[in-house]
């Protein structure tokens, strides 16, 4: 078995340069739309696999240009012995150096043992694989990898048609699983026999007329076919090739007539019991025809929770495929300023936890990071007022919203900065009423980040209490009253010392229309008490955004309409 | 123990001590011949000679040669170094061996480094599956050392004799047997068996011929009439008439009818090896791989110089018995003046024509035409057929002289030598041929250890002439 230790690709359809040190194990590229992933898959198999010919075309160039030769070098670890001795691969032995993803020209006694398999394609179109190194090609010695070699590191590509692998041909995992090869020739050459000596005499019956005219003819031209022409079948039709033999089910019906899903977890499976021979496996779009349970199936096949039984390179879409994997499997794909660049997601700044409660983040164009529910809430309120409106929904303009839990003010740029070291475009929107640590913020919007926080002091409930009309403001103090009852009256008695009461902001909108500044802050103060807030959980706050913000935007405080707009517009113009 | 129970392959570091004649050859060719596993055994020896032999030697035993890689230690270091030039950091011009005595020992210093380095360990581990280094006790202080780092990364058993250690001379300081080798490779086992004596139905001898080797490696000396009769004979040589009887003793005949005959001459006196082969009918010498004298003449011989012919009959005479080269000469001068009385020869013919139009063609026919002359016999033969392989090569006009010598010697070296059935040379040049018949010309000067390479060339015989039956 052998692992690939490093790609390298220039040239090739969407992909300019792009080099990348994958890990042993899953590795599962994750990036917007077109960003290469599947390139990243087709250049491992077109430069491992075990074909004799494949065709190429001016459109497998990147940008169309000839000129330009097609690249692809693996640089292969985990070798067997048969493929690193003196004699046969001396002068292509290299050194790898894992922390670095150096290649050293020669082995080291620091360095994994490997060779560097290239596959080019210059103008003739002509693909030639060839091991390189520097002092091999000083020396002018050129070499490749004989054909055996190649079968046995020829990667398994389970696909969408992966029902191949389900019948004894060439190159099917099968034939990966066990030594054991049927021996059908003997059987078949009998049964067409028989088939051939019982079918001649029905024959005779059906055709008898068209025979007697042949016989005669015959005879009547001194050709001689004996007696009587005879109709048997033909030996040569009744010949079976490679393939023949396939699984089929108890019942008799081949197992290529399963569905596409378990198909495919089938193959993975029969793939992972074959890991010691062969241990590279190719999936794209991974979710391919699987429910989510049998997403969590495949992944687990695949050796998504051991310690990388064999390597996967896949791709996936699926938010649920994204929560079955670790950090340490997911790689960012994006197209750099000069080329392709796979970025490892990493377990860090509890980037795991995210994978898990938020996958759809890594899979937008943008995210923002939301300090705790009540942002989350309000901007998942907004969304869905909007889209009552006709607008477009966050989600469908690629945006995901991702929930800090409160906390620590500067958690929320813990979070941000890891998906912006990831390439994303992030958002951080924060109350404002315990501030972040000046420098980390500023770091944050140095790199690209925005920051939407609430004004001057303020959690939410103080801006929306502070800038809402007195009639939406009504509509908060009856909703809190919905749902937590007298103990409204309690927290608003308590925080202002028995000098407001609900009745008296009733009675004041009344009378003047108008609601107080220190009133308005003084009720901010109640919806909020700690451990008791009235709006503190997502849906309590998507009910609220969604039924008195939003329809109250366009005749509230300026200044908080503002920063409303400031996100949907940051959000209108993130890359799709 | 019988070479059957000695498993080389169960050896993970040790020496197996093997005196001559013991079967060292067939327990390597066992171990080769069991080795089923899919990485080959490196196998190491000294000289390509040794690897022709052991090579021919495997094949008869129907060894399958995916079981073993065979090379000579320095071949195979060549091979490493070249293979990893940045590691191994060497100048390159070292292996282009324009200066043999300084490029080899570079290269082994340069291959030990890298493997003391660890640099190529797993590589080597994936290579192959065991070490074999025979004939250890030729091993040079280097070579070692690269067996030394060998062994650490590979199990590894080496086998030898300290009993036959003649390489050792001209700088090229051996490894000691005791503090060297049996300190890192334990000796495991030492063979008792007298197998090339047995199976030529001379074990007395065989048995004869291990006490003399324990008595000479103890410093003892050997006296020769208590060897067993019949298979040792002592033939008292002193003077005058001590040539008359050394070239008796040269006559000695094999005890079978297609039985060869070697005769170790004096090792620093080659005029007196060839001397013995000229004088000793059938005789033909061993030469040294550097075929010394084919290159000198190869390197001088100039078709137009004006001493050309005296060239080419120079070195007839010293390769042909009885050319009469005096007379020849003789008749040549009085044919040119026209003062001769009878018609030239064939021979005599060609040597005129030579000087007429000299062109390596005729040089040719004039030395084929002088090995056709009655009584005329080559007793160096790899030398005259040697010089006359290069000059056809030349002859094509091709490649210079010089450079066909060098083929036909490099070509010599690899595919190792046939031996005549009567051969003179001295202990070096025969050490690993074996003969029915061992003849010592004279004792005088042999350390133990060339006394004791001597004595057991012969399965049936040996015939020692000296002037005190004891020797040693």
């Amino acid at each position: 078995m052998a692992r690939i230790r490093k790609i390298e690709i220039a040239n090739f359809r969407g992909i300019q340069q792009l080099a990348w040190c994958p890990a042993p194990g899953i590795n599962c590229l994750i990036g917007p739309g077109d960003s290469g992933k599947s390139t990243v898959l087709d250049s491992i198999d077109l430069c491992l696999g075990a074909r004799r010919n494949v065709q190429f075309s001016d459109a497998d160039f990147f940008g169309l240009d000839i000129t330009t030769p097609i690249s692809i070098t693996l640089t292969l670890g985990d070798l067997d012995d048969s493929l690193r001795t003196l004699e046969s691969f001396g002068a292509f032995l290299r050194g790898y150096h894992a922390t670095t993803g150096a290649v050293e020209d020669e082995p080291s006694a620091l360095a994994e043992v490997v060779l560097c398999l290239n596959l080019t394609v210059a103008s003739d179109l002509e693909p030639s694989w060839t091991l390189v190194s520097d002092r091999a090609a000083q020396q002018g010695i050129v070499k490749t990898l004989a054909w055996k070699d190649r079968v046995a590191l020829a990667p398994t590509r389970i696909g969408a048609l992966a029902d191949f692998n389900l019948g004894w041909q060439r190159g099917s995992v099968l034939n990966r699983i066990s030594e054991e090869r049927a021996d059908a020739s003997a059987a078949l050459i009998k049964a067409a026999r028989d088939a051939r000596s019982s079918f001649g005499d029905q024959a005779e019956q059906q055709l008898g007329e068209a025979l007697g005219i042949v016989t005669t003819t015959a005879q009547e031209l001194g050709v001689h076919i004996g007696a009587k022409a005879r109709a048997l079948l033909d030996s040569h039709s009744v010949s079976f090739g490679g393939g023949t033999i396939s699984l089929h089910s108890e019942g008799g019906i081949p197992l290529r007539s399963l569905g596409v899903g378990s198909t495919r977890v089938l193959v993975a499976g029969l793939q992972r019991k074959a890991a010691s021979q062969a241990s590279i496996v190719l999936s794209d779009e991974l979710e391919y025809g699987l429910e989510p349970h049998r997403i969590a199936r495949f992944l687990g096949s695949l050796g998504a929770k051991e310690a990388a039984p064999m390597q996967v390179f896949l791709t996936t879409h699926s938010p649920v495929a994204l929560r079955e994997l670790s950090g340490g499997q997911l790689f960012v794909l994006r197209r750099c300023a000069n080329g392709h660049e796979a970025r490892l997601v990493g377990a860090d700044d509890g980037i795991q936890s995210t994978i898990r409660v938020y996958p759809e983040a890594f899979l937008a164009g943008s995210v923002i990071v939301c300090e705790g529910a009540s942002e989350i809430g309000l901007l998942r309120g907004l969304d869905l007022y909007r889209l009552d409106q006709g607008s477009i929904s966050l989600a469908a303009l690629a945006v995901a919203l991702v929930d800090c839990g409160g906390g620590d003010a500067d958690r929320p740029y813990a979070r941000a900065g890891a998906f912006q070291a990831l390439g994303y475009r992030v958002m951080v929107v924060r109350d404002d009423d315990k501030k972040p640590t000046p420098a980390i913020e500023q770091a944050f919007v140095h790199n690209g980040g925005t920051v939407v926080a609430y004004r001057a002091g303020r959690a939410l409930e103080d801006e929306l209490f502070g800038s809402l009309t007195p009639a939406a403001c009504q509509k908060l103090i009856n909703f809190g009253y919905d749902l937590h009852g007298d103990l409204i009256h309690e927290h608003l008695r308590t925080v202002s010392n028995n000098t407001l009461t609900v009745q008296a902001v009733w009675d004041e909108i009344q009378t003047t229309g108008a609601l107080s500044v220190a009133h308005r802050a003084t009720l901010g103060q109640a919806a909020r008490t700690r451990k008791a807030g009235w709006f503190k959980s997502i849906s309590w706050m998507e009910d609220v955004a969604r039924t008195i913000v939003a329809p109250d935007l366009h005749q509230c405080n300026q200044g908080f309409r503002a920063l409303v707009d400031q996100v949907f517009e940051w959000a209108a113009h993130g890359p799709r | 123990m019988g070479p059957a129970e000695i498993d080389l392959r169960a050896i993970t570091r040790g020496t197996v001590t093997a005196p001559a004649g013991c079967g060292k050859t067939q327990l390597i060719a066992q171990a080769l011949a069991g080795h089923r596993s899919s990485k080959p055994i490196l196998v190491l020896t000294h000289t390509n000679a040794g690897v022709a032999a052991l090579r021919g030697r495997l094949d008869r035993a129907g060894v399958p040669t995916t079981a073993y890689r065979l090379s000579t230690i320095d071949g195979w270091a060549i091979r490493l170094i070249s293979t990893f030039p940045g590691r191994s950091a060497h100048d390159p011009e070292i292996l282009r061996l324009a200066v043999p005595a300084r490029d080899y020992p570079a290269i082994r210093d340069a291959a030990w480094r890298l493997l003391q380095a660890g640099h190529v360990s797993e590589v080597l581990k994936s290579s192959y599956a065991h070490l074999i280094v025979d004939e250890y006790q030729d091993s040079s202080v280097p070579q070692h050392h690269i067996v030394y780092f060998l062994s650490l990364i590979l199990p590894t058993c080496v086998l030898g004799d300290p009993m036959q250690a003649i390489f050792g001379f001209r700088g090229n300081a051996l490894a000691d047997w005791n503090q060297q080798v049996c300190t890192h490779f334990p000796v495991v086992v030492e063979l008792t068996t007298p197998w090339r004596w047995r199976n030529a139905g001379a074990e007395v001898l065989g048995q004869w011929l291990l006490e003399a080797r324990r008595q000479l490696a103890a410093g003892q000396s050997v006296d020769l009439r208590s060897g067993p009769p019949g298979h040792v004979t002592w033939m008292q040589a002193v003077p005058p008439n001590d040539h008359a009887q050394r070239l008796a003793a040269a006559k000695t005949v094999p005890p079978t009818a297609d039985g060869r005959v070697l005769i170790i001459a004096d090792s620093r006196n080659r005029a007196a090896q060839q001397n013995f082969a000229s004088q000793t009918p059938g005789a033909s010498t061993v030469e040294a791989v550097d075929l010394q004298d084919l290159m000198a003449f190869c390197t001088s011989f100039d078709v137009h110089s004006p001493d050309a012919l005296g060239q080419i009959l120079a070195l007839a005479q010293s390769v042909m018995t009885n050319v009469g080269i005096a007379e020849l000469n003789r008749r040549l001068e009085s044919l040119s003046r026209g003062t001769a009385r009878n018609p030239p020869t064939e021979a005599e013919s060609r040597a005129m024509e030579f000087l007429r139009a000299p062109s390596l063609a005729t040089a040719i026919a004039l030395l084929s035409d002088l090995r056709a002359l009655p009584n005329v016999r080559v007793h160096r033969p790899t030398i005259f057929y040697g010089v006359l392989k290069a000059l056809r090569h030349s002859s094509t006009g091709t490649i210079p002289l010089v450079e066909a010598a060098r083929r036909v010697r490099e070509e010599s070296r690899l595919l190792g030598r046939p031996l005549p059935k009567r051969a003179v040379g001295s202990t070096l040049l025969l050490k690993g041929l074996e003969a029915e018949v061992s003849v010592l010309l004279d004792t005088e000067g042999m350390s133990a250890q060339n006394l004791y390479v001597a004595m057991t060339r012969g399965s049936m015989k040996l015939v020692v002439c000296s002037a005190s039956p004891i020797v040693g």
